[in-house]
């Protein structure tokens, strides 16, 4: 599904690289964690994935596709078989529940009927279908990023990247998303994670890639967070 | 495209419009600013290129054959036979650049001039036959104006040609001043079709702005810039036309009060009718409105909408 191969990140005016010659793969329907202090590289790797940057050097392949070679043009038609979900949820304040799901089909020219058949579906695996004409500012946080995941899913992707989807929730919430995504991922797609929520690591027990200053430092299976933070 | 995407790019243009009234307002009417003293220039243009093509179709060479009774040295005081006027009337009508020629005889000459003055008809009697002081004359018009001056000296060479006269000079100075006057036109026209390229994608830019996070969640979820932009070019399209609107139906109006009155205080004067321009007056700057719009829109959005 994912192969990173000796991939190094250097943003323009730094010194030190965000990744440092990582490689790694993760298979079609893989759980996995990327844990790590702040800075380590996480979310430069969760924006080559979804292709907002591109690598420095080294090679990252998509089910096969080169990510480098890809032509602009072509992005778009990428991130629709990508769902990506952020700390900060990334909705649209002044919307409600379902004109925010609904949006990621109509700015894609989804057909109104497939609109209206999968946002119902969608919010309804995330638990919101009572909530379908609030407004999403009206929401709490943990709603919110239920509404995220619910816009993330709603076109059924093959990979889910979520980046430290948790981190403005409370632990309760955070267990309710982290559920969410193990039940997207039970659904069939990969799921990547990148998190500081320790104690929910710890709990499930999925694949454990640690970063750090850029480099791939542990890669378990059934693994652990394994920082005291 | 799909319609439904067009009427989602509608939708967003006509919300981000209505969400920022006041801007929407002011760039419409800066553009109708500018659009307006763009259509009166234009107009202007209009009305000189008509008055200078005008006179410039008065511009008649006027050629004077030989006779006895003139003084010019080339004559020699020699009378022309009719057989020699008719072969310089058809050497005249031979050279290149030539439309029209005339041949008046002097005897006609003298029968136009007793009918434009009849009280002059009884003391212009006794200059019938011989005594006729007037020449045989060639009046020639030509196809191009700015040739006048080399026909007029081609003709001049022809032997049995005593003068030629054309308003020399005169017609040098109009086709300065109506060649600057095309030139200083189509200045202005690109400076103030800049200037309005410039406000537009200004306010498009701020649009941009108004809405970039909207923008960056519709990249993440997978939307092609054509479709993020588009709404925003229809945006810049929009407030072009509305400008454009009001400074076509302000300049068409004030056209068509103009001229009638004009025509009353100057009825000298060549002007165009407002029937035969407002038409295609209000239609080119409608159109012009929608490309300036579409060329700001996409300034802006080249600028500040790179994936």
């Amino acid at each position: 599904m994912i192969q990173l191969v000796n991939v190094t990140k250097v943003y323009p005016n730094t010194h030190t690289p965000s990744l440092n010659g990582v490689s790694l793969r993760v298979e079609r329907g893989e759980f996995v964690f990327l844990v790590g202090p702040s800075g380590a590289g996480k979310s430069s790797l969760m924006k080559l994935l979804y292709r907002e940057e591109l690598p420095t050097s080294g090679r990252i392949l998509l089910d096969g596709k080169d990510l480098s070679k890809l032509p602009d043009r072509s992005v778009p038609y990428l991130r629709r078989s990508l769902g990506v979900i952020f700390q900060d949820f990334k909705l649209l304040p002044d919307r409600t529940v379902f004109e925010n799901v609904a949006f990621a089909l109509e700015c894609t020219d989804v057909p109104r009927r497939e609109i209206i058949r999968r946002v119902p579906a969608a919010l309804e695996l995330v638990g919101l279908r009572h909530k379908t004409h609030s407004r999403s500012s009206e929401l709490s946080g943990g709603e919110q990023q239920r509404v995220a995941v619910a816009r993330a899913i709603v076109r059924n992707p093959v990979l889910v990247v979520a980046d430290e989807p948790t981190g403005n929730l409370d632990p309760e919430n955070s267990w309710a998303i982290m559920k969410l995504l193990q039940e997207i991922n039970q659904m069939g797609a990969t799921v990547v994670v990148a998190t500081h929520a320790k104690n929910i690591v710890n709990a499930m027990k999925k694949r454990v890639i640690a970063i750090e200053r850029g480099r791939v430092v542990r890669d378990e299976q059934r693994g652990t967070y394994g920082y005291e933070h | 495209m799909s319609i439904r995407g067009w009427a989602n790019a509608f939708r967003d243009a006509l919300r981000s419009m209505t969400q920022s009234g006041l801007m929407s307002l002011a760039s419409t009417l800066s553009v109708a600013i500018s659009l307006l003293v763009l259509a009166v220039v234009m107009l202007l243009a209009v009305n000189l290129e008509f008055m200078a093509t005008s006179v410039e179709q008065q511009v008649e060479i006027r050629t004077y054959l030989c006779a006895a009774s003139r003084e010019e040295t080339q004559c020699n005081k020699q009378e022309l036979t009719e057989d020699q006027k008719q072969s310089i009337v058809a050497r005249v009508r031979a050279l290149p650049n030539v439309k029209e020629v005339q041949y008046v005889t002097k005897h006609q000459a003298l029968e136009e001039l007793k009918k434009s003055d009849p009280t002059q008809a009884e003391a212009l009697q006794g200059f019938e036959g011989s005594e006729n002081p007037l020449s045989d004359e060639i009046y020639v018009k030509v196809v191009e104006v700015e040739q006048v001056k080399v026909v007029a000296d081609a003709i001049k060479a022809l032997p049995g040609v005593a003068k030629v006269q054309y308003g020399q000079g005169d017609v040098e100075k109009l086709l300065v001043i109506t060649n600057a006057i095309r030139i200083g036109g189509l200045g202005l026209v690109l400076l103030l079709g800049a200037a309005t390229i410039l406000t537009l994608s200004n306010t498009i830019r701020l649009s941009v702005y108004a809405r970039r996070r909207e923008i960056s969640i519709m990249k993440l979820v997978g939307a092609t810039d054509w479709y993020i932009r588009r709404p925003f070019m229809l945006e810049g399209v929009f407030l072009g036309i509305f400008g454009a609107a009001i400074a076509g139906g302000t300049t068409a109006y004030g056209y068509d009060r103009l001229i009638p009155y004009l025509q009353q205080t100057t009825p000298f004067l060549p002007l165009v009718q407002p029937v035969a321009v407002i038409t295609n007056l209000i239609l080119g700057l409608l159109a012009l409105g929608a490309v300036l719009g579409a060329v700001g829109s996409l300034i802006s959005l080249r600028r500040f909408l790179k994936v």
